[in-house]
């Protein structure tokens, strides 16, 4: 790579950069990046263990309301426990759930009074042999809960819900 | 087409005369062909600045399984070294090794919802974790110590988790729920009650 100097004469010269050294240092910084390269960036959703966050605390008087959200084949019934608020539910349509009715009812009880300040929620997933439920269904209500403001996410079994839709 | 006299004729009919007369057309003298390596330079700046911001460390904790796919989510939390639980599509794995078939998994009627082969290994692994962080004197596990330390006082810092009952579930996206309660469940039985489900940024 040439370039000209004016010396301020007449005459301005010629000058030839060396930059083998400098291409050589991209060529091997460039071949270790390529190899080194993580291409699919890894997260993490982080769960709450149920009752760890009150174990300090003493006994409340009265049961506090809690949100229990519950993941079925079919359906996701969103209800709260110890609180007059109506269960939401959210149905499955062409093979997925409908995670905008879940998100909204998520919203909407952030923006309770009950809840100001709290974090904590419940998920659990009833899957049977014949209609299960997949992972990543979880992981979307775990992933919807964090967004919505309940990161304190407690993954529990169906049975041991604060609250369970009634037939 | 003209037929020649058979004779070597490699590169004969490339031109090269041009060059080799010079710009001044001067045949006498060998001519300097100057290449441009600016473009050149140019994009392998681009590229090692592109690298350098995509680089990341996170991704080597896992390793790329066979019939394993993460699930999407919008949370931006890195990873953080912990044991791993590994569910594919076909077994259950802690640490690389084989603790049990998915199948066999969802035979087991147990009514606890426990793996027991999981249960001892991360029993065993626990108690280690907890050994080697009072024992040490490293840096490293001195700033585990003050994060189980400020854990115990209810002071949560998600940059650094306290690596005591802390462990990674990387479970294909498609496992049935009952597995992941299951591993759950047993991790809780185990004093691993932080669990760090392993999901790929959308």
């Amino acid at each position: 790579m040439g370039a000209a100097i004016d010396t301020g004469d007449k005459k301005s010269f010629n000058v030839e950069l060396n930059i083998v050294p400098f291409i050589d240092l991209m060529s091997c910084l460039t071949a270790f990046l390529l190899v080194t390269a993580v291409w699919s960036e890894i997260a993490r959703i982080t769960i709450q263990p149920k009752g760890k966050s009150r174990s300090n605390e003493p006994p409340p008087d009265e049961i506090p309301a809690k949100i229990s959200v519950l993941i079925q084949p079919d359906m996701i019934y969103v209800g709260v426990s110890s609180a007059p608020i109506d269960p939401v539910i959210a149905k499955k349509e062409n093979g997925e759930y409908t995670w905008s009715t879940v998100e909204s009812a998520l919203t909407a009880l952030r923006k309770e009074p009950i809840f100001d300040g709290r974090k904590d929620i419940e998920i659990a997933a009833e899957s049977t042999t014949q209609a299960k439920v997949a992972y990543k269904d979880i992981i979307h209500a775990m992933d919807l809960a964090a967004k919505t403001g309940f990161d304190g996410v407690g993954l529990s079994e169906p049975s041991s819900l604060s609250w369970r839709p009634s037939l | 087409m003209p037929v020649h006299k058979a004779g070597p004729r490699l590169y004969r009919s490339v031109p090269f005369k041009h060059l080799a007369k010079g710009g001044a057309g001067s045949t006498s003298r060998s001519s300097n062909i100057a290449l441009n390596l600016t473009p050149f330079v140019d994009m392998m700046t681009i590229l090692v600045t592109f690298l350098l911001i995509v680089f990341s460390t996170s991704g080597e904790l896992l390793k790329a399984q066979k019939g394993l796919e993460l699930p999407k989510a919008d949370r931006k939390e890195q990873l953080q070294d912990a044991p791993i639980i590994t569910v594919t599509k076909s077994d259950l794995s802690f640490q690389g090794f084989q603790v049990a078939t998915i199948e066999s998994l969802l035979k087991d009627e147990n009514p606890q919802m426990k793996i027991e082969a999981l249960f001892l290994k991360l029993d065993a692994h626990g108690k280690k974790t907890k050994e080697n962080i009072a024992l040490s004197s490293k840096a490293t596990d001195k700033r585990a110590k003050k994060a189980c330390d400020d854990a115990k006082a209810g002071i949560t810092n998600n940059a650094f988790l306290c690596p005591e009952g802390l462990v990674i579930l990387q479970a294909d996206e498609e496992t049935d729920a009952r597995i992941i309660t299951m591993i759950v469940t047993t991790a809780k039985y185990a004093n691993f009650e932080n669990v760090l489900f392993a999901v790929k940024k959308k």
